[in-house]
């Protein structure tokens, strides 16, 4: 900590700034400079944050338009909006005047937070927050100074709002668009003023998000979209074990299929290139293949089981340990033990992965829905044979993101295909190949153990995480998929938590809401086997773990979401549950309100309140709260991937179903009104409605779940409207 | 070759017959935005009207066309005035927005059979996948696009 980064970073030149501007055409771009802010709280310390020249974020031309470039790409989860929202606010802009861009690939653009330019870990407003503030800020004083230098006036008896600048005394007026060129050339203030936010005035309204309107006429260009004059289509089979290798193939019967090209043999991969998508997917299964399945082989999912399960009595690495948990343990008398598991999950984006890809001698372009696109340039530069340098990335709009597009496994095989045909290739993967080569919610399970003091409360509490696949960031990282009972805020006077890693070589990714979409169903499970126990009402057990200084934020959530839902007070033939998570910087509590008939579940609504901190775009946050409840709903009621032999048996949305209109439920949203920071709101909607449904399942029927997905169980979930 | 009305336009296409239809609209005649998210009809990504009527394009062979007019989101509209395209913008549906083209598409033909849709209609007549979880706001803009109060 304390690092400054200015100190080793350099700062950009006049001579860049030119550059820059000069290539841009219309006019002069107001050009800044600001150095980056020294790492804050949450960063990641001793990372170097880049100088940010905020001419590559906000460009203001003669016409008044303002350009922004957005460091987050746009997954659906509305950074096309909420950030721009976030310079509007501070730089004082029209909003109407407003066009937003994705940014190429460029340190400029890492995230302050991880020091990434990725679009994940619900990071994008959280971690951009100040440093597009200070930045836009800074742009509006420098229109300011240049108009009131104009005027011969003081900058003091100047405002701005709306585009416009005005001298309060004489009711003079200019525009943004006028003033740019020569605000350009003015010193960056280096500490310019903030707003209150009780002086906002675009942070916590909900405008329409600006990438709506393309999104309802076909115009909205995503990844698959992309076309290059002479652009082959590429149609891909990889191995059937995601750890497997290509042995030999044979094309021959794919050679007499109209409009075929060529095949493209990869490691582990072969690639039909042809001139349209189908003609490439027609000959594609006309193409022998072998495969070796590689460390995968032999592996079935009664064997991940088993793995897991045995992973309950290894010692581990303990990742929070509070009093004296095992000696506690080992001395009660009574020890309630229980074990939970949950399967491996698909992201199943609704644009299947694609990448497009154009190789000369010159230099490599890619064009694809990305979430890191650092990491494709690397992908392609390293396919490529070129030098980062020369990889352009052109981010579209993904088709959904989830954690997925955070791989660049896909931008890889698209540039190796283009660079063996010599021409642009569009690769695009069938359903089928998304499914069976995804990077997975990992496979986990839980062993608690619990011991109950004679005055009804919980003295001790063990739990043991046990996780099917490699979520560990490095060798020497402590395990982060105990996340969600780690960093917990219930109290126990001996608490233990330990991750035990069982990888059994199925490639693992970033799942919407990560630890918070298996550890929160196993955990808030758990807690709620305990209040049954103590003979105490779930809700009001989960507020007595959290009454001191740490746990009011996470109270204050728990009540809202309470009061709204009626707890306690649910029409007779109706039962609730209710669970709370914490993760992204944000709290999230759900109440279920469900019915029963035989193994028919009927959920009449859930009712899920978010303390986000400052809420950007609020009508934003619910629908992304809401998002990603119904995102859980459905792998809690179906989502399972399954292996055999290494090899992942569902394949499209007929065995991995989704959630449709007449199974989403009846969601009801409320934020908690807050002066903090923001937090992140694409991924925690995702935790807390699991528990809460299997906990009013509990409520209703008097059947603990343990495990998922319901189907597994017998267990339908359907909905009721009224 | 092969003849097709397409949003309007006679088009000709020179295409093997079981070629669907989603490919050579989005591959042989440009209009993207029909979507592809599963070839086994199972998503609805990949809606059109066939004279009016929904049809998943990625499980219709462009020979099964014949001389039925065909409608993409492309030709709903030339300024997304598409009383439901209104709605859409209105309730801001989308997230990622790539299910939405089949979602409204469908959404025309359910208010073409039932102008005042009650929730049940819209449970049996919209049975697109939305990855992004935006079904109460698809329900919501077709509301108001049938003009009902529940808005
Ligand atoms: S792509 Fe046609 S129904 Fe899914
Ligand atoms: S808006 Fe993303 S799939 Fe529907």
């Amino acid at each position: 900590m304390g690092h400054s980064p200015s100190a080793d970073t350099p700062a950009v030149s006049r001579r860049d700034f030119l550059y820059t501007a000069a290539t841009l055409g219309s006019g002069l771009a107001l050009g800044l400079r600001l150095n980056a802010q020294q790492a804050g709280a949450g960063q990641r310390p001793g990372a170097a944050q880049p100088t940010r020249p905020p001419e590559a974020f906000i460009r203001i031309a003669p016409d008044g338009t303002i350009s922004i470039t957005t460091p987050a790409v746009e997954m659906g989860q509305g950074g096309h909006t909420s950030l721009p929202m976030i310079m509007m606010e501070e730089l004082g802009g029209d909003w109407r005047k407003l066009q937003v861009a994705d940014a190429p690939a460029d340190r400029v653009y890492n995230n302050p937070l991880n020091n990434r330019q990725t679009t994940v870990g619900s990071f994008a407003v959280r971690g951009w927050y100040n440093e597009l503030r200070r930045m836009s800020a800074a742009a509006r004083e420098m229109l300011v100074a240049a108009a009131a230098q104009n005027w011969g006036v003081a900058a003091s008896e100047c405002t701005a709002a709306n585009s416009v600048i005005t001298h309060t005394p004489s009711g003079r007026t200019t525009s943004y668009g006028s003033v740019a060129a020569a605000a350009a050339l003015l010193p960056v203030p280096q500490q310019p003023a903030l707003k209150k936010p009780e002086d906002f005035k675009v942070i916590g309204t909900s405008p329409a998000r600006v990438d709506v309107p393309n999104k309802v006429d076909g115009s909205a260009q995503y990844g698959i979209d992309k076309r290059l004059p002479n652009m082959l289509y590429g149609a891909i089979r990889l191995a059937p074990a995601v750890t497997g290798k290509l042995k030999s193939f044979d094309d021959t019967a794919a050679r007499a299929i109209k409009g075929f090209h060529s095949t493209v043999a990869l490691d582990n991969a072969v690639i039909v290139l042809a001139s349209s998508w189908w003609q490439a997917k027609k000959a594609l299964e006309k193409v022998k293949t072998e495969f070796d399945p590689g460390r995968l082989g032999g592996v079935d999912s009664a064997k991940v089981s088993s793995l897991l399960r045995a992973g309950f009595t290894e010692a581990g690495t303990t990742t929070l340990n509070n009093g004296a948990a095992e000696r506690v343990l080992a001395a009660a008398g009574h020890v309630i033990e229980s074990d939970y598991e949950v399967p491996y999950l698909a992201h199943a984006c609704m644009e299947p992965m694609n990448c497009t890809a154009q190789v000369t001698s010159e230099g490599c372009e890619v064009w694809c829905g990305t979430q890191a696109p650092q990491d494709a340039q690397a992908a392609a530069a390293e396919a490529s044979g070129h030098p980062a340098e020369r990889v352009k990335v052109h981010t579209l709009y993904l088709g959904g993101g989830f954690g997925r597009r955070g791989e660049s496994d896909y931008v890889g095989q698209a540039v190796r295909a283009a660079k063996a045909a010599g021409r642009p290739v569009k690769l695009l993967w069938s359903r089928e190949e998304d499914m069976q080569h995804d990077y997975y919610r990992p496979a986990a399970a839980i062993r608690f153990r619990a011991s109950v003091a004679a005055d009804n409360t919980v003295e001790a509490l063990e739990c043991r995480v046990v996780t099917a696949s490699e979520p560990n960031f490095g060798a020497n990282r402590p395990p982060s998929y105990t996340g969600g009972m780690s960093d917990c805020r219930y109290q126990f006077p001996n608490f233990r938590v330990t991750g035990v890693n069982k990888d059994v070589g199925l490639r693992f990714g970033f799942w919407r809401s990560v630890n918070l979409s298996h550890n929160p169903f196993m955990f808030e499970g758990f807690i709620d086997e305990l209040a049954v126990l103590n003979k105490q009402d779930p809700y009001q057990f989960r507020r007595s773990l959290l009454q001191h200084e740490q746990g009011l934020r996470q109270r204050a959530v728990l009540d809202l979401a309470a009061q709204k839902a009626g707890w306690g007070k649910a029409p007779a033939g109706r039962f609730q549950g209710i669970a709370v998570t914490e993760g992204f910087g944000s709290i999230v509590a759900s109440v279920a309100e469900i019915s029963a008939r035989g193994d028919n579940i009927i959920i009449h609504r859930i009712v899920t309140a978010i303390d986000c901190g400052i809420a950007v775009h609020p009508a934003n946050v619910l629908a992304q709260t809401e998002g990603g409840t119904m995102y859980a709903l459905t792998a809690m009621a179906s989502g399972e991937i399954t292996l055999n032999n290494g090899a992942v048996q569902q394949s499209n949305f007929h065995d991995y179903p989704i959630l449709i209109m007449s199974q989403a439920p009846v969601f009801e949203g409320h934020i908690v009104p807050s002066k903090e920071p923001p937090g992140g709101v694409g991924e925690p909607g995702t935790g807390s409605v699991m528990p809460a449904v299997a906990n009013a399942i509990f409520a209703a029927t008097g059947k603990r779940l343990r495990s998922l997905p319901l189907s597994r169980h017998n267990i339908e979930l359907s909905v009721a409207r009224a | 070759m092969i003849t097709l009305t397409i949003n309007g336009k006679k088009q000709q296409v020179d295409v093997e017959a079981d070629t669907p239809l989603l490919w050579v609209l989005r591959d042989n005649v440009g209009l993207t935005g029909t979507k592809f998210g599963c070839g086994m009809g199972l998503c609805g990504a990949c809606t059109v009207l066939l004279d009016g009527e929904p049809m998943r394009s990625c499980a219709l062979p462009v020979s099964a066309v014949g001389s039925k007019a065909i409608t993409t989101i492309e030709g709903l509209s030339k300024d997304r005035s598409h009383p439901v395209q209104q709605a859409w913008i209105a309730e801001n549906v989308p997230q990622c927005g790539y299910c939405q083209s089949g979602m409204i598409l469908s959404a025309v033909a359910l208010l073409k059979k039932k102008p005042q849709p009650t929730d049940a209609d819209i449970d049996a007549g919209m049975t697109n996948i939305c990855r992004c979880g935006t079904y109460s706001k698809v329900r919501k803009a077709i509301h108001r696009a049938a003009g009902n109060d529940k808005t």
